[in-house]
């Protein structure tokens, strides 16, 4: 046997005898709830054996999942939007009111849609479904995106400057969405004073890619701690604090 | 030596984070936690909510990849609302968030004997983003006529005044990913003027601010930090404030790791091309 | 047939998206039902979307299983987990596909709970590992801007945790100031660029100038 797998079946042996102790000394009780931690657990360590190497394991829990999560999706959309909100009322037509009877557009849009997986002769149908979705999106976002992200976030950029420690902040935003957006412009030649404002415009994005970067390890680092909670608190049951 | 910290397997790397995190969680380490404004100003709003019995919105728009940062956040929050006697109605633009808010609606409500369709209610997950979100604004029965259990909006006591999103007395968004800045903001809260809070991970957090000085945000958790200062100001400490003691440690070796490869790389990676 | 495989998209993304954006600036009753109405449609096709996007990952998976393509097993563990999903999806705890989802028991739930739960939030936690080998490997100090970069991320690192106060106690308001003040900057400046270049396209794609939506072949 290689190095490899010794490791992979003493895991596997660990692992096993974790378990029988946890289920024998009742810390995990023997029925659904308990045979789903061992089994949350298994598909945790397995995944994590990814650490030491990529490994069938990983794989396995992997390529699991997936399927999983497709499917979830698939029924969420079913129990909640398709079903309500198209086949029960397409389907009681002569009961409900005149509206309902719209709702066989979207329907077809969306049958449409499905038209891409069909042979050449009908898949430019779903051109048509497309050209809605993209359509009907870019027109709703236009006005939207330009109040709410153009000249709201204008408005409070340029406010009054007065000389207060509030003032002097504003001072620097002002500053530092300017040089920025120089920083961006690049259809002038960044020399002499374009130069200056986009240097100073890039001191203020390393500043944000910085705490972007800090924030960006807080988080893993959280999802972490939340994983070995779980191991510690859910599966082994340890009373915390140990020491 | 020398050769040894320049080129140090990364497998010694994880096993000191992994330490870092095991031993202070095993500790169970507690350290006081500061609180911003930012988290406070959603935790006043809850209040302000609760003095007048009002109704608030929760889209749960994350999933199990981020849940140990945003589901403290939820289950904090939904503690606060049902000891105010605020009333929750609860959605997701997430697919995956559907099972996560039904237990954190599950946990909490049966901490506070919170009634469904009373108290609070879970509508599940739509499609459509930041159509759904017009919808929702012009006509909130019309584009949720059922709740996820299949009773009708126009008829459960919690929603059943509710016909537009400015009848909410705050819109709360919990957050993985672009909802807040992609759908809630230009397609809800520009139009129907609602008061509005997110909670969120970290990864986005920085992000979030020109929003919050422009004031299309009222206030903002981000990631388990943000999490833990709400359990804070809810005097009920939660997976949260239990994970920053092992935040914190996990930091300060990760920050010593890199000013240990900074050294390695000022006293002799330039000459060597910078120990890659 | 050109024109409908062609022409016949174009005009309708150049109709719905000017409708999409005449309604929002017409405060009258009829504009508001009228975008209501194709709000409502685009949610439902949306959700057939969806559908299109899980078959579409379903038969990568099939194509794979059939070729007998190397690692074609783990192909087939997808398609295993699909199937028993959707078995207990369809038998939704006894109720049925047309009753509404059963959510407190059954096996779907406990599928979610103890097969999806665990495997999505530790594949997102094993980045934390690396992530913190990268930081060791590649954040140097190497020019001025990097270690502005360095600082920044360090002083947020310790600041927004419990300990930075411990270790001095301005720590946490210098990060919150960095936070709102230049960071806020730096992100308003990209915020604003990125939302012109999201208009710019929305545009382009309304006036037929952006037309990949449409797929390739005539």
């Amino acid at each position: 046997m290689s190095r490899d797998q010794i490791i992979f079946v003493a895991f596997l042996f660990v692992f096993a005898v974790i378990n029988i102790y946890l289920f024998g000394s009742d810390s995990l009780s023997a029925d659904w709830a308990g045979f789903g931690t061992f089994l949350a657990a298994g598909i945790t360590l397995s995944l994590y054996s990814f650490l030491y190497k990529d490994n069938p394991l990983f794989k396995f829990a992997e390529n699991l999942y997936v399927g999983v999560a497709a499917a979830y999706t698939l029924t969420q959309v079913w129990y909640t939007v398709l079903f309500p909100d198209v086949v029960e009322p397409l389907s009681g037509l002569d009961s409900q009111s005149m509206s309902n009877l719209w709702l066989i557009v979207p329907t077809l849009l969306g049958l449409f849609m499905l038209t891409q997986l069909s042979s050449a002769t009908f898949s430019w149908l779903s051109r048509i479904a497309f050209a809605f979705v993209v359509g009907l999106g870019a027109g709703l976002s236009i006005p939207r995106t330009i109040a709410a992200n153009l000249l709201a976030q204008l408005e409070p950029t340029m406010q009054p400057i007065t000389p207060t420690w509030e003032g002097l902040n504003l001072l620097i935003i002002l500053v530092g969405v300017v040089t920025v957006l120089v920083y961006f412009f690049y259809s002038v030649e960044h020399t002499g004073p374009v130069g200056v404002a986009s240097k100073i415009g890039i001191w203020f994005l390393m500043i944000s890619f910085g705490a972007s970067f800090g924030y960006t390890i807080m988080a893993r680092l959280s999802l972490l701690i939340g994983r070995v909670g779980f191991l510690l608190e859910d599966w082994l049951v340890l009373e915390l604090p140990l020491f | 030596m020398k050769e040894f910290l320049i080129n140090i397997d990364r497998r010694i790397i994880f096993i000191f984070v992994a330490l870092g995190i095991i031993i202070p969680s095993l500790a169970a380490l507690r350290l006081p936690i500061h609180i911003t404004e930012d988290v406070k100003a959603i935790y006043d709003t809850i209040e302000e909510v609760g003095a007048k019995n009002g109704t608030i919105l929760i889209s749960f728009d994350y999933g199990p990849g981020s849940l140990p940062e945003v589901q403290p956040m939820a289950i904090a929050v939904l503690r606060h609302s049902f000891r105010k006697n605020v009333k929750v109605v609860g959605m997701s633009h997430w697919v995956d968030a559907v099972g996560l808010a039904q237990e954190a609606f599950e946990i909490t409500s049966k901490e506070f004997g919170a009634q469904y369709g009373e108290d609070y209610t879970y509508l599940g997950y739509k499609t459509g983003g930041g159509s759904l979100v017009i919808n929702m604004g012009n006509d909130f029965h019309n584009a949720f006529q059922k709740d996820q259990q299949g009773n009708n909006t126009t008829e459960l006591p919690v929603t059943k005044n509710i016909n537009g999103l400015a009848d909410f007395d705050y819109v709360l968004c919990l957050a993985a990913g672009n909802t807040p800045d992609g759908i809630w903001i230009p397609f809800g809260q520009e139009r129907y003027k609602f008061k509005f809070g997110l909670g969120c991970t970290a990864v986005m957090a920085p992000d979030q601010y020109p929003y919050l000085q422009s004031g299309q945000m009222n206030g903002m958790m981000g990631g388990l930090a943000g999490a833990a200062e709400y359990e804070t100001l809810i005097e009920t400490s939660g997976k949260a404030t239990a994970g920053m003691g092992a935040q914190s440690v996990v930091h300060l070796i990760i920050i010593a790791f890199i000013i240990l490869g900074n050294v390695m790389y000022f006293l002799y990676g330039r000459q060597k091309g910078g120990g890659q | 047939m050109l024109f409908l495989r062609r022409s016949l998209p174009l005009i309708i993304a150049f109709a719905v998206g000017m409708i999409g954006i005449l309604v929002y600036y017409i405060p009258h009753s009829g504009a508001q039902a009228l975008e209501q109405e194709l709000t409502t449609w685009y949610r439902i096709v949306a959700a057939f979307a969806l559908l299109l996007g899980i078959y579409s990952l379903m038969r990568l998976h099939w194509n794979r299983v059939q070729r007998q393509q190397s690692g074609w097993g783990y192909s087939f563990l997808v398609f295993v987990g699909f199937v028993l999903m959707s078995i207990f999806a369809t038998y939704n705890d006894g109720q049925g596909p047309l009753n509404p989802q059963v959510i407190d028991s059954g096996p779907f739930v406990w599928m979610f709970k103890y097969v999806q739960v665990p495997a999505d939030a530790t594949m997102f936690s094993i980045l934390a590992f690396f992530i913190a080998s990268a930081a060791y490997r590649t954040f140097r100090a190497r020019t001025p801007e990097a270690a502005i970069l360095l600082v920044s991320a360090i002083i947020v690192m310790i600041g927004r945790v419990p300990i930075g106060e411990a270790i001095y106690h301005a720590l946490p308001e210098i990060a919150q100031w960095m936070m709102d003040v230049p960071n806020l900057a730096a992100k308003r400046g990209i915020l604003l660029g990125v939302s012109l270049g999201a208009v710019a396209t929305a545009l382009r794609i309304i006036f037929g100038i952006e037309r990949s939506y449409l797929g390739g072949g005539e």
